[in-house]
This record gives structure tokens, sequence and C-alpha cells, in this order.
């Protein structure tokens, strides 16, 4: 059957039409990609305007804001200044007492830390709800997700008292023990885990393997990409904490590196030089190992998403 | 009929039982997970109300039994309610335009192509971005003087605009700047419920002659009601909790327009040093959040199946 066929005879498509379509289709692409550029300039100027920001000098930055026009954008005279200011490497920076990297590498430390003990001791919880025989097992994830509802802002405050008893805060123990077990995580690793056909345990516990073999030799080599999608949320939720170290811990030494970035603005002169690079330190390495991972991420989110 | 008597006494007759050594050991993976959560979850709520009915100061320690007087000064503190008020102005505002505005580029975006992944990753970008260095950036950009909204607002004719040193403003501002930081994080669980709905159905709705407005009201929307309702509930929950913005844009001000709760949490704990009020707002803001999602949850669980 050919396609005008299905046209009853004088209603076939005459050129006319076909155009009048086409014009209609070729309308709504325009709209589509104008309204998809409106959108991508609105989201991408803001970071564009801060990374320009941080290689201007000081007295460039606002130079150019009026009238409008690309020098607002780009800089005349390029500089790394800010970045030395902000890493200490230069007198001004030194004189000011800053040391953004001592900072970084606070989070850096820390971020690693929650990550790696909550890839331990999350995967074993998790274990033991998907897999392990215990009684009352519902209960206990019931006290395990009750948690969740928790709003943790809304602790925060008491949770610094109970910190502050244990002797803990100031430390580093502060910024990484509190978050070392994750109730979400262990949620959301369950489901990863359940999805391992549980013949392959069987045969491991046959063969001799502990609960611990299991884990090690089956679960986990076959739970990766949902290990690296865990581990991706817990990287980005425990770097951009801001909350709870400006709370916890008080000594520049252990500051973090959003503490210290924030903390510029309550200066009586703000530098907005610094203020651009040291956010640029702080969010640019983010962004990009999101986008290169976007994949596992996305799929995580929206996972988490769909089971609640 | 031996053995079986035989077993039925020797079983018994030891405690570490095969099953019991078991249970042991299944019970030591999920010890660390549970000593966090007491220690570092639960703990706190009970640290919150004994601090908030004792007389309590970081350096001294419990002092007093004072019973409920920090609830009581809370009812006739203005600023209490104001904050109260003010945070509420704030969810109401931000979640529906959020909800709405990723609704629309869920929609806009869900074609597979190289200019909507790009679209998409500059929509996600500020998700992972710490609210720290956005809400700085953005401080800047609302500048009366220096900002780059004001270049643009004047470069068409328009006067300049005082985003965050208007009463009236300031909050409306916030809102603005937290909409587009989070609206990606939104738009994903909705573009992954949109990939949910059976082809089959919008093509049945084609061939009834449906319009893509039809087919929105009656076929997206119903079916996606669950996701929605999952965004809303988080949403809700997230946004009650706003903090960061306030503290580095405009810390209350001006003329407590945008002091947030947990704003005002902070201000009488760690600035004014007053633990136990600090103590009594936080267990006050917990139960108020528990009672929002448990009435969420509870209309999160008529779903619709498909």
């Amino acid at each position: 059957m050919s396609p005008q066929a299905a046209f009853p005879a004088g209603l076939t498509p005459t050129p006319s039409r076909s155009v009048s379509r086409w014009l209609k289709a070729a309308a709504r692409e325009t709209w589509f990609h104008v309204l998809g550029a409106v959108v991508l300039i609105i989201y991408i100027t803001p970071f564009l305007w801060m990374i320009l920001g941080s290689l201007r000098r000081e007295v460039e930055i606002f130079q150019y804001t009026y009238p409008l026009t690309w020098r607002t954008f780009v800089p005349v005279e390029w500089s790394l200044k800010n970045f030395q200011d902000v890493l200490g490497l230069s007198p001004e920076g030194r004189a000011f007492g800053l040391n953004f990297g001592r900072a970084l590498l606070n989070t850096a430390l820390v971020s690693g830390a929650v990550v790696l003990s909550s890839l331990i001791f999350n995967t074993m919880g998790a274990y033991f709800f998907a897999r392990l025989d215990f009684p009352y097992k519902g209960v206990l994830l019931l006290f395990v997700i009750a948690t969740m509802l928790l709003p943790f802002e809304a602790v925060m405050v008491p949770l610094y008292i109970v910190v502050r008893s244990l002797g803990l805060q100031d430390s580093y123990w502060a910024l990484i023990l509190p978050w070392y077990a994750s109730p979400f995580v262990i949620f959301a690793l369950v489901q990863f885990f359940k999805e391992i056909p549980r013949e392959l345990d069987e045969a491991a516990i046959i063969d001799g393997a502990s609960y611990f073999g299991v884990l090690r030799h089956v679960v986990v080599p076959n739970a990766i990409p949902g290990l690296v999608t865990t581990a991706l949320l817990e990287f980005q939720f425990i770097w951009n904490l801001f909350y709870w170290p400006l709370i916890a811990v008080g000594r520049k030494e252990l500051q973090t590196i959003q503490v210290a970035i924030a903390q510029q603005t309550t200066q009586t002169q703000i530098y907005w030089g610094r203020i651009f690079a040291g956010s640029v330190l702080a969010s640019v390495p983010v962004i990009l190992l999101f986008l290169a991972m976007q994949r596992y991420y996305v799929k995580g989110v929206a996972m988490s998403g769909l089971k609640g | 009929m031996d053995a079986v008597a035989a077993r039925e006494v020797a079983l018994p007759r030891s405690w570490w039982t095969a099953r019991r050594r078991g249970y042991l050991l299944a019970l030591a993976f999920i010890l660390p997970a549970v000593v966090n959560f007491v220690i570092f979850r639960y703990l706190p709520i009970f640290a919150a109300i004994r601090s908030s009915l004792w007389q309590y100061s970081l350096l001294g320690g419990y002092g007093e039994f004072i019973g409920l007087q920090a609830y009581l000064r809370m009812l006739e503190d203005p600023i209490f309610w104001k904050s109260l008020w003010v945070t509420t102005a704030y969810v109401l505002m931000k979640v529906p335009a959020q909800i709405v505005l990723s609704m629309g580029l869920a929609l806009l975006l869900q074609r597979e192509s190289r200019f909507t992944a790009v679209v998409r990753s500059a929509i996600f970008a500020p998700v992972v971005t710490s609210i720290v260095v956005i809400s700085v950036i953005w401080a800047l950009m609302y500048h009366v003087q220096l900002g780059l909204l004001n270049s643009i607002i004047t470069s068409v004719g328009l006067p300049r605009i005082a985003f965050l040193s208007n009463p009236r403003l300031a909050l409306v501002a916030i809102v603005i700047m937290m909409v587009w930081k989070e609206i990606g994080f939104s738009m994903i669980i909705l573009m992954a419920g949109l990939k949910g709905i059976p082809d089959m159905y919008f093509e049945a709705a084609r061939i009834d002659g449906a319009s893509g407005w039809q087919q929105f009201w009656r076929i997206t929307l119903p079916l996606l009601r669950r996701v929605l309702m999952f965004v809303v509930v988080t949403q809700t929950i997230f946004s009650f909790q706003v903090f960061v913005p306030v503290y580095t844009m405009t810390r209350g001000g001006p003329l407590d327009a945008t002091k947030v709760i947990v704003y005002y949490i902070y201000q009488n704990g760690f600035l004014f040093q007053d633990m136990g009020y600090a103590a009594a707002i936080s267990t006050v803001t917990l139960i108020v959040l528990l009672v929002v999602s448990a009435v969420q949850m509870w209309l999160l669980r008529s779903e619709v199946e498909y």
C-alpha cells in the first residue's frame, strides 16, 4: 500500500500543504532552540561571570559593569593575582592570613574520610538488610529510615550540644563522625543489592565463604555502579556542607572551604576578586567531576527519587 | 523416633546455637550504623528537649529546671512568629514555582539530542555547586551599584532595583535564586518519571485526536502524580530548612524580611549564646516538619498504578 492510498481521492496532500506543514515544523523547531538557548544563557552566565571575574585584577572588576558591553565579562588584563592571594602565595594574601589551600585540603580530607567510611559502614548495613537473617529486622529498618525524616538543620544545634559533651568539637572528628553512616545511602544500597541474584551468595556460602567473604567477593563487585553513585552523592553532600562545619569548628586551621568563602563576605571591605577565585576553586572541580560522571549520578538521583 | 528425641534434647542445651551465632554475626554488620544513628540523630533530639526545659549554657551546662518557660517565651516572641511566617512565605513561593518550571523544562528537554544534553548539564551544574558559592555570586549579581543584573536592567533603560536591601524584594530575590539552583534536581526526577510512562498511551491519544494540552492534562499529569508528590514532599521539607542564602546574603534583614526559622535558631544559639531558647525553637521546628512530612507521606500513599 502506497502512502497516498490512505487518503481518499481528491484529498491527497498537495505540494502547498506539505510546504505549510514543513513551515510549521520549522517554526516549532526554531521555538524549541530559542527557548533552549535562553535557558542555557540564564544558567551559564553566572558561572562565566564568576570564572572570568576571578581572572581580573581587583580594580578592574567593577570598572566595566556599566554600561553593559562585552568588557563587562571579558578581562582587559588577565591575571592570576586573586588565586595567588586566596592561596596565601602573595604577600597581600599572607598579610590577610588567607589560606584557602588549607581550607581546600581540610574539605578534601573530610569528604574523602566520610566517603570512605560511609562506603564501608553503609555497605555493611545495606548487606544486613538485603541478605542477613535477624529477629525484628523490619523494626530495625524502620528505626533507620525514621532518621531520614529528621530534618538535619533542625537538630543541628542539639547535635552540637551532643558533640560538645563528647569533647569532639573543634576537631576533624566533629566533621567526620556524625556522617559516617547515612540512612539514605543504606536505603539506596539495599535497592541495588536486592537486584543481585541470591543464588550467587548461596553458591559462595556452599563453597565455604563467610558473610564477609560473600559481601566482599560477590555483592560488592556486582554493585559497583550503585556504590559509585552513592559515593558521588555523599562526596558532593559533604563537600558542600556549610551549617555544620560553621558551628562545629571554630579554629581557623580546621575551616572548610565553604565557611572560608562565606566569611569573606562579612569583612568590612569585601575583595570580590578573591571571593570569585575562592568560589572557582571550591566549585569548578566538583562540577567537572559531576559532568564526567553524569550518567551514574543522574541515574542514582532518579532512582532514589522514584523509590522514595 | 530415637533420633528425633535425641535432637530435641541436644538443641536447647547450649546458648551458643548456630542460629544465635548467625544473629550475632549479622548484628556486627549493622551495629556501626546503629551506633551512629543513636548518638548523632536520636540523642540530639533528646538533648534538644532536655536543654529546652533546663537553664542551659555552653559554659555552665545544665542549670535550674525551668519547664516550659522557653516555649511560653516563644509564644510571646514577635520575631519568632515573624520568622515562622517568613519561612512559610518562602516555601509557598518557592515550591510551586520550582515544580511548575521544572515540569516545563522536563517536557521541553526530554528529547534526546546533543543540544538538550548541553542544556540539561547547564541546568544541573548549580545543583552540585555549593549553596555558599551560588549565594555569594548571586549577592553580587543582585548588588545595587555593582551588580550584573542592574547593569542589564539599566542597559534597557529601566531604573536600578535594590534587590536585597528592599524589604519587599529581598525574600523574592532569594526565592528566585534558590529556584534557579534547585530546579535541576526536580527536573531530573520528573524526567525519569516521564520516561516511565509507556509511549503507547500517547500514541493512542494521538490517534484519537487529542491535542498536546489534552495529552498533558489527561495522561502525563495523572500518571506522574506519584513522582510529583515525591518532589513536592521533599522540596517542602528542604525549603523549610533554608539557611545559607540568608546567612550569606542578608543576615535576616532588611527589617527581618528574610529572617527564616533556621537563621533565628542560629542567631539565638550562637550569636546571642541562648542555647536553651535555640533548642526550644529547634524542637518546635522539628515537630512542625514531622507533621508536615507525615501529612505529605500520607498523601503520597494514594498512588496511581500503570
